[in-house]
C-alpha cells in the first residue's frame, strides 16, 4: 500500500513513523524507508490538550531529522484512551439487552476470584450495572430454534433505557455465536426507534461461544466507543492539519495494525496496543539481533511487563487482562507485575523488607527524581548504589539528585539497623525476586526452560534491572536494544495489517464435518480480504488458518494451526491436533474424541519490512570511571551509549547511560556491541 | 540464622517453585476435576515434611498446613528417585478422602534429604460402591474405593507397575487416574528441580535455616495477629441440615480460647461419628490442616501479607475427641467430608467474628452445592454425564462492604461452566441461572445473594444428584444487628401444579419436560438493616436484588416510583422495633429448634454419647431423637431412659456405671 499513497514523492524521501504514548512521554520513532535512517524522540504528553504533543514531535522531527510531513507515506498511532477510560471508569453509559432470566450474567461472571484465601474477596463492578440490563422474553436453543421476542417488548426495553440515560446499548443473547439472526432484528428495531442510541451486538464484536467472554468484550466495546472514536476524529484531523498524506493507523491488541477509522467502532481491538506493540518491536529487534527465543521485559515506573518470543513468533492468549476486566480477543500475551521503577520499599513489623505493591508513580516520583516524593523506591535503590545519577536523564527533563535517594533509603536502614547500601541492594534483591516469581509463572505455563532464552530488556526501567533478573532466572544472555525508551513506537512501525476472524463450530471433528469447515474457511477467508481490502491494501495477502481444538470433556481448547486444504484431509487434521496438544500438555490421547470449538482466521497485509544495513566495525568510544556499590564501592567504566560502536567489546561491571535509560551490567560478564548497536551481555558461569 | 532483611527473596523464590509445580500440574493433567475444578495442591516441605510454601492462584485452598511427617515415616529407606504416595485416611492422616491421592518426594543434597516436594489430585474415582466414590449414605470406608497406605509408587525413577495395574483393576477410569498421577509426578519433579536450584543460590545451610525462617515468620505473623485479638472464649455452634439418611442435624461446637499469642480450639459437644460419610478423618492432630482450613481465611482475611504454611499453624490448639465427626475412628466413611468442611468454617468464623467483630464479615451461604446430571442425548443416543453448574451463594455482609453476590469468601475458588457450552454438549435447557432475589441478609451491609439455576431435561429417568446440599433449614447467620439470610433449597417443577420440593434431598430423578430448580443460601447481612442508607436500598431494588416489599419490611425504607420518600421512610424507621440486643441472628428456623435442643440438652447429649463405647453413639443419638418429647437437658435424659428399656444391650455409659458402683 505504500507506494499508492499520495504525497509520496518517489524520488525523495519516504518517511514511515510509529508513535506510542506512555504515562508521561509520546514516543516517536520514524524510519526514513530509503536510507534505513531511524530517528527517534521523547516529548512530554499533554494532558490538557491531547494532539498537541503530535504537532511538537512532527515540529521536532522536521527541525531535527529534516522530516517533510507531506513524504510521510505511513503513520501508525499506539494510544492509551481506551484503556484510561476502563480503568478511570469514565466510559459510556450503557444498556444491555440480553435474554430475560440471565441478567446476571455479567455480574457472576466465571465465578472464580482472585485472591480467594481472603473473605474480602470480590468481583470488579461491572461496567453495565444490573439496573441497566434489561431481560427480553427469547430465546435461542442450542440447536438454534428460536422463540422470538412478543411486539412490544424491545420497544418497552429502549423506552427504560432511555429514561435511564443510556447512551449506547449492547445486545447479548444466547447462542449468538450459531446464528445472529436474533441479535440482528433487535438491533434494527432500536436503531429504528432510537437512532440516536449506538448499538453493538455481541456476535458483530467477537462470535465466540461462552456468553460471559462474548457479552463482556462487546461491553468493552461499547464502553470506550463514544471517547475512542472522539479521539481519532481528532487525531486524523491533527494529522491532516499538520500535513501528513498518510492515513492513520492504529496499533491493535493482536499486534498488528489498523487504519484510524476501523478502531472508531472496532475499539476492543485497541486496548492493549500499547503493551502489543512493545513485544513486535521487540521481536523485530530481535530477530535483527539473530535472537530467536527471548524474554522481553518493559519496566515503567509502577510495573514490569513480560512476554515471551518462541522461535520468532510473539505468543498470544485470549484471556489477557484490561484493568480488572478480562479481554477475551486474541492478543499479544503478556504478563504484568506491579513492581516498577517508583515501587516502594517498607519494613514490616517483624522487621523484613518488602517492595511494592505501593508506587510513587510518576508523580511524587523515586525521592531522586527531586518532585515531592521522599519515600525509598526501587530506583532509589539502584542510585544509593551508584548506578543511576551520572548522566543527564530522560532527554535533559529530570535532575537526578542521589543524596535525596540516600535520605530515603537511609530511613529504612535505620529502621532496619543496617548499612544504607547494604539495604539498596536488598530493596533491588526483593524487587527482582518479585519478579521472577512472574517470569517463574509464565515459563511455567508455558513449559519453556528460559535457559535456552535471552532477555530483552526496554522501557525506562528495563535496562536498570533487566541483568539482575536474568542472572536470578539463570538466563545466559541479555540483549539491549539501542533505542530502549522506543520500542513500542518501533513496534507500530514495523506492524502488519491484522485482522481476526471467528467461527464457532463446536461440533465433533469427523469426515461427516469437513464440508461445513470449509465452508466456515471461505466465508472468514471472504471475510478476511474485505477487511484488508478496506484498510486500503492491495499487496499480498497471507491469510493464517487455526482451529480452537479439545478432546471431548476438556472444557478449554488449544489453538492449532491448520493449513486450509487440510479441510479436506481429516488424518491430517486429527494429526495436527494431537502433535499441537502433545506439545503443550506433554501428552495426547489418539483414541480421544476430538471437538472443533472454533475455526479462526488472521488476515495480514505485510507492513514495512526496513532491513537495515549493519553498520562498520569501529573500536569503542571512551569511558569513564564511576563509583559502584558492588558488595564494597568500586571503580566502574560508565560508557555514553554513542559512544558505543558496533564491535565494541567490554566487561561488567559497567555502566552504559544514554538519554532514555541506564543499562547496568553487573560483573561477570562481557559485553559486545553488534551490527545494529544491540548491546549483547554474556553471563560467565 | 537467616538474614531477615532479605527473607523476602527466600519466599518468592519458594513461591515461584510452588507455582512452577502448580502449572506443570495444571497444563499436563488429563482429568476435569484437576484441569477444571483444580482439585488439587502441591507444596514444598522443608526436612521434616511441614509444608513452607504453597501456590497462591491455582489450586485448593486447604493445604497450607498440611504436614506430611507421619506418612513420610510410613515408609523406609528413601532414595534419590523414590515417589511415595497414599490416599487412605487412616494412615498418616495425610489424604482426608479416598478420591485424594497424596504423593511425595525426597529432595537430597549431598546424600542427605533436605526438603520433599508434595502433592494431591482428586481422582474422578477410585472404586467403591458409587460412580465418583462419594455418596452421603455410605456408611464404611470399604465401601469408598480402594485404599494405598503410605509406600513407594516410583522407585529410583520407576513407576511400580503392580500397583499401577493394582489401581486400573479396581477404578473406573483408569486413564485419568494415572494421567493425574504422572502429571503429578512431573509436578514434584519440577519442584525438586527448583529446590536444588534455590540450593545452588542460598546455599545449602542458607536453604534450610531459610526455610526454618519461613516457618518462623509466619508462625510469627499469625502470633502477631493472636496478641491483637483479645484474650476470651469464644463459644459458637453451627449445623448440618441433615447428619445422614436418619437426617436429623449434625452439629459442631467450638470453644475458641484465644490466651495471649496462642489459641485453643476445642471441637467438644460436637456430633459423635456419623453412619455416613460426613465424617471429617483429622486424626486426632491438634494441628491438623483439614481442622484448620477457617482459621486460613481468618488470618488471611485479617493480613493479607501472611505467609502460608505450617508455621502459622503452630500457635493453634485443636482438641477433637476420638469417636467425635471431627475425629472418626476407622472404618468410618469420610467421603463427603466436604459438606461438613463448610459447616466447620462457618463454626470457626463464628468463634472469631465475636473475638474481632469490626474486622470480620457474617456468615457466607456455605454450601458449595456441585450439580450434576445424567441422562441420555437423544440425537446421538448416548448416556451423557456432566457436571452442570457450582450452586454457590454469596459471601456475607463486610465491614465496609455488602457481600459479594453469588459467591465468594470461602467458595471463591468454584468456577461455573457457560450455559452455551453446557446447552451443547448436554440435552438439558436453562430457564434461569442468577441471583435470587431477597436472599442476601438485611443488614447495614446486605449479605451476598444467592445463585439460582432453573433447568429443563427431556429424556426419562434423568438422574439428578446435587453434592454439599445443604443450609436448606440452617440459615446463614447475620452479625451485630444483621439479619440471616435465605435459605437454600431445590424444587422441581416452581409455580406449577407438579411442584415437588425437594428439602435437604441431594438427589432428584426428573421426567421429559421436567424443570428442576436449585437455589443455594445467600450470605448473612451485618450491622443494623435501619442504618443502611436509604439510596443503597433504592438501589438494590432498581438491581432486582431487593424486592420492594423487603425494602418496607427489612429497611423501613418506602419508595416512591423508585426513588426514596423521605419522609415515609423516615416515619417508617421510627417505627421500626429496636434490633435485638443479640449479636447473632439465626432465623426462626434455629431458634425453634435450639429452644427445644438447647445448650444444656446438648451438653447432657454430648456426656451420655461420649461416655458410650464409639459404636453405639450414632445409634444412641438416632434414637434419642426419635424419643425427644420437650426441652432441655431432661428430656434428653428422659429420652435415653427410653432408649436404654427399648435396647437392654445398650451398655450403661461409664459415668452411670461409676455411679451405680
Amino acid at each position: 500500500m505504500d507506494g499508492q499513497l499520495p504525497g509520496r514523492d518517489p524520488q525523495g524521501e519516504d518517511w514511515k513513523i510509529g508513535v506510542d504514548i506512555g504515562g508521561t512521554f509520546m514516543d516517536f520513532c520514524a524510519l526514513e524507508a530509503n536510507s534505513g535512517r531511524i530517528a527517534s524522540l521523547k516529548v512530554l504528553t499533554t494532558p490538557d490538550d491531547p494532539g498537541a504533543e503530535l504537532r511538537t514531535g512532527l515540529d521536532l522531527l522536521a527541525e531535527r531529522e529534516g522530516l517533510d510531513a507531506a513524504a510521510v507515506s505511513r503513520f501508525v498511532h499506539g494510544t492509551t484512551v481506551g484503556i484510561n477510560t476502563i480503568i478511570q471508569r469514565k466510559g459510556a453509559r450503557l444498556a444491555m439487552f440480553t435474554n430475560a432470566g440471565f441478567e446476571d450474567v455479567i455480574e457472576l461472571a466465571r465465578l472464580r476470584m482472585p485472591d480467594m484465601y481472603s473473605l474480602f474477596c470480590h468481583r470488579p463492578d461491572p461496567l453495565v450495572p444490573r439496573d441497566m440490563i434489561f431481560g427480553l422474553p427469547m430465546r435461542m436453543r442450542a440447536d438454534g430454534r428460536r422463540s422470538d421476542a412478543p411486539e412490544g417488548a424491545v420497544a418497552k426495553a429502549v423506552a427504560q433505557a432511555r429514561a435511564a440515560g443510556a447512551e449506547g446499548v449492547i445486545v447479548s443473547l444466547l447462542h449468538a455465536w450459531r446464528d445472529p439472526a436474533q441479535e440482528i432484528a433487535v438491533r434494527e428495531e432500536i436503531e429504528a426507534l432510537a437512532p440516536d442510541l449506538f448499538v453493538f451486538t455481541s456476535s458483530e464484536v467477537w462470535p465466540v461461544i461462552r456468553e460471559y467472554e462474548r457479552s463482556s468484550t462487546a461491553i468493552l466495546n461499547g464502553y470506550v466507543h463514544p471517547r475512542v472514536a472522539g479521539y481519532l476524529e481528532a487525531l486524523e484531523a491533527r494529522l491532516t492539519a499538520q500535513g501528513v498524506p498518510a492515513r492513520a493507523m492504529l496499533t491493535k491488541s493482536n499486534g498488528g495494525v489498523m487504519t484510524a477509522g476501523e478502531g472508531r467502532r472496532d475499539c476492543v481491538s485497541m486496548l492493549l496496543s500499547g503493551t502489543a506493540s512493545g513485544v513486535i518491536g521487540a521481536a523485530w529487534l530481535a530477530r535483527q539481533a539473530g535472537e530467536g527465543r527471548l524474554l522481553t521485559l518493559d519496566i515503567g515506573g509502577t510495573s514490569a511487563d513480560f512476554a515471551l518470543i518462541i522461535d520468532g513468533e510473539v505468543q498470544f492468549g485470549s484471556d489477557e487482562l484490561v484493568g480488572e476486566f478480562p479481554l477475551h480477543i486474541p492478543s499479544v500475551s503478556v504478563s504484568s507485575i506491579g513492581i516498577g521503577g517508583g515501587s516502594i520499599a517498607s519494613v514490616d513489623e517483624h522487621g523484613v523488607l518488602r517492595v511494592g505493591p505501593e508506587s510513587a508513580g510518576s508523580v511524587p516520583g523515586p525521592a531522586c527524581y527531586g518532585r515531592g516524593g521522599t519515600r525509598a523506591t526501587v530506583t532509589d535503590a539502584m542510585a544509593v548504589c551508584g548506578w543511576l545519577g551520572h548522566s543527564e536523564m530522560a532527554y535533559g527533563q529530570l535532575d537526578m539528585n542521589v543524596d535525596r535517594a540516600r535520605e530515603a533509603v537511609g530511613d529504612l536502614a535505620a529502621q532496619l539497623g543496617r548499612g544504607v547500601e547494604e539495604t539498596a541492594q536488598a530493596i533491588l534483591d526483593i524487587a527482582i525476586s518479585e519478579m521472577f516469581v512472574e517470569v517463574e509463572k509464565l515459563s511455567s505455563r508455558a513449559g519453556v526452560d528460559l535457559r535456552d532464552f535471552a532477555l530483552m530488556p526496554f522501557g525506562g526501567g528495563g535496562p536498570m534491572l533487566g541483568a539482575f533478573l536474568a542472572r536470578e532466572l539463570g538466563m545466559p544472555r541479555v540483549v539491549a536494544p539501542r533505542r530502549p525508551g522506543v520500542v513500542s513506537a518501533l513496534g507500530g512501525l514495523v506492524a502488519d495489517l491484522k485482522g481476526d476472524f471467528i467461527r464457532t463450530v463446536f461440533a465433533d471433528l469427523d469426515a461427516a464435518r469437513l464440508p461445513v469447515l470449509r465452508e466456515h474457511f471461505k466465508a472468514l477467508a471472504d471475510e478476511g480480504r474485505d477487511w484488508l481490502s478496506a484498510q486500503g491494501h492491495d499487496g499480498a495477502i497471507e491469510l493464517r488458518l487455526s482451529g480452537d481444538m479439545r478432546y471431548a470433556g476438556q472444557s478449554y481448547e488449544i489453538e492449532v494451526a491448520l493449513e486450509p486444504e487440510w479441510l479436506s484431509d481429516l488424518d491430517r487434521l486429527t494429526d495436527a491436533f494431537h502433535e499441537t496438544h502433545r506439545r503443550i500438555y506433554d501428552f495426547h490421547d489418539a483414541e480421544g474424541r476430538i471437538e472443533v470449538v472454533n475455526l479462526r482466521l488472521s488476515a495480514v497485509g505485510a507492513g514495512p519490512k526496513p532491513d537495515l544495513a549493519e553498520l562498520a566495525r569501529v573500536e569503542a568510544g571512551d569511558s569513564r570511571e564511576v563509583q559502584v556499590h558492588i558488595g564494597g564501592w568500586r571503580p566502574v567504566p560508565l560508557y555514553p551509549r554513542a559512544a558505543l560502536a558496533a564491535g565494541a567489546v567490554f566487561d561488567g561491571p559497567a555502566i552504559v547511560a544514554q538519554e532514555d535509560t541506564t543499562f547496568a551490567i553487573p560483573a561477570g560478564t562481557s559485553a559486545r556491541v553488534d551490527g545494529h548497536l544491540n548491546i549483547h551481555l554474556q553471563f560467565e558461569d | 540464622m537467616f538474614d531477615k532483611m532479605t527473607l523476602q527473596v527466600l519466599a518468592n523464590h519458594a513461591r515461584a517453585a510452588a507455582e512452577n509445580m502448580a502449572h506443570t500440574l495444571h497444563r499436563t493433567a488429563h482429568s476435569a476435576f484437576v484441569k477444571e475444578t483444580q482439585d488439587f495442591t502441591v507444596m514444598l516441605m522443608d526436612r521434616t515434611g511441614d509444608t513452607f510454601a504453597v501456590p497462591m492462584e491455582l489450586g485448593a485452598t486447604w493445604y497450607p498446613g498440611l504436614t506430611y511427617g507421619r506418612a513420610i515415616d510410613m515408609v523406609d529407606d528413601y532414595r534419590p528417585g523414590d515417589v511415595a504416595f497414599t490416599n487412605d485416611p487412616y494412615s498418616g492422616h495425610v489424604a482426608t478422602h479416598a478420591p485424594d491421592t497424596h504423593l511425595w518426594k525426597p529432595v537430597f543434597a549431598d546424600d542427605e534429604i533436605v526438603a520433599w516436594t508434595g502433592g494431591h489430585i482428586h481422582n474422578t474415582d477410585m472404586g467403591g460402591a458409587v460412580p465418583a466414590s462419594l455418596s452421603r449414605s455410605l456408611t464404611e470406608i470399604h465401601q469408598e474405593g480402594l485404599r494405598f497406605p503410605p509406600m513407594k509408587l516410583v522407585r529410583e525413577g520407576v513407576f511400580d507397575e503392580q500397583i499401577m495395574q493394582i489401581m486400573s483393576t479396581n477404578v473406573r477410569k483408569p486413564a485419568l487416574n494415572i494421567g493425574d498421577i504422572k502429571a503429578l509426578v512431573g509436578a514434584l519433579n519440577t519442584g525438586e528441580r527448583k529446590v536444588h536450584a534455590m540450593i545452588e543460590r542460598f546455599g545449602k545451610q542458607g536453604f534450610v535455616s531459610g526455610v526454618a525462617a519461613l516457618k518462623a515468620q509466619a508462625e510469627a505473623q499469625a502470633r502477631a495477629i493472636l496478641s491483637e485479638i483479645p484474650d476470651g472464649d469464644y463459644v459458637f455452634a453451627d449445623y448440618a441440615d441433615e447428619d445422614s439418611d436418619e437426617a436429623n442435624p449434625c452439629r459442631l461446637k467450638l470453644t475458641l480460647k484465644i490466651r495471649g499469642d496462642e489459641a485453643i480450639l476445642d471441637f467438644t459437644g460436637s456430633d459423635p461419628q456419623l453412619a455416613s460419610s460426613l465424617n471429617v478423618p483429622s486424626g486426632g492432630d491438634p494441628r491438623h490442616t483439614i481442622l484448620l482450613v477457617g482459621v486460613y481465611y481468618v488470618l488471611y482475611t485479617l493480613n493479607p501479607r501472611i505467609l502460608l504454611n505450617t508455621g502459622l499453624t503452630q500457635p493453634f490448639t485443636c482438641i477433637a475427641p476420638e469417636g467425635t465427626v471431627l475425629n472418626p475412628v476407622a472404618p468410618a466413611a469420610v467421603g463427603m467430608r466436604s459438606l461438613t468442611c463448610a459447616r466447620l468454617r462457618s463454626v470457626i468464623f463464628g468463634a472469631f467474628v465475636q473475638a474481632v467483630p469490626d474486622r470480620m464479615p457474617a456468615a457466607p451461604a456455605g454450601n458449595n452445592c456441585i450439580v450434576n446430571v445424567m441422562t441420555r442425548d437423544e440425537r446421538s443416543q448416548r448416556t451423557v454425564i456432566a457436571a452442570v453448574n457450582p450452586v454457590v451463594g454469596g459471601g456475607g455482609g463486610m465491614p465496609h462492604r455488602d457481600g459479594t453476590n453469588g459467591s465468594g469468601a470461602d467458595a471463591a475458588y468454584l468456577k461455573n461452566t457457560p450455559i452455551e457450552i453446557t446447552e451443547t454438549e448436554v440435552p438439558v435447557e436453562f430457564v434461569k441461572y442468577g441471583l435470587a432475589r431477597d436472599t442476601g441478609g438485611a443488614g447495614r451491609w446486605r449479605g451476598g445473594l444467592a445463585t439460582e439455576m432453573a433447568f429443563r431435561v427431556f429424556t426419562p429417568d434423568s438422574r439428578i444428584t446435587a453434592r454439599n446440599r445443604d443450609r436448606s433449614f440452617f440459615r446463614p447467620w447475620g452479625t451485630d444487628g444483621g439479619r440471616a439470610a435465605g435459605l437454600a433449597d431445590m424444587v422441581v417443577n416452581p409455580g406449577t401444579p407438579d411442584e415437588r420440593r425437594m428439602g435437604s434431598k441431594d438427589t432428584a430423578i426428573l421426567q421429559p419436560g421436567d424443570v428442576l430448580e436449585v437455589r443455594s443460601a445467600g450470605g448473612g447481612g451485618r450491622g443494623n438493616p435501619a442504618e443502611r442508607e436509604p439510596w443503597r436500598v433504592a438501589r438494590d431494588v432498581a438491581r432486582g436484588y431487593v424486592s420492594a416489599e423487603a425494602a418496607e419490611r427489612d429497611y423501613g425504607v418506602i419508595l416512591k416510583d423508585g426513588a426514596v420518600d423521605e419522609a415515609a421512610t423516615k416515619a417508617a424507621r421510627a417505627a421500626m422495633p429496636a434490633p435485638s440486643e443479640a449479636f447473632f441472628h439465626y432465623g426462626p428456623e434455629r431458634e425453634g429448634y435450639e429452644a427445644r435442643w438447647t445448650d444444656e440438652a446438648y451438653d447432657r447429649l454430648t456426656e451420655i454419647l461420649a461416655g458410650l463405647p464409639i459404636h453405639w453413639r450414632f445409634f444412641t443419638k438416632t434414637e434419642i431423637f426419635r424419643r425427644l418429647d420437650g426441652t432441655g437437658a431432661a428430656a434428653v435424659e428422659a429420652a435415653f431412659e427410653a432408649t436404654c428399656a427399648r435396647f437392654p444391650e445398650l451398655p450403661r455409659p461409664q459415668a452411670f456405671a461409676e455411679a451405680a458402683e
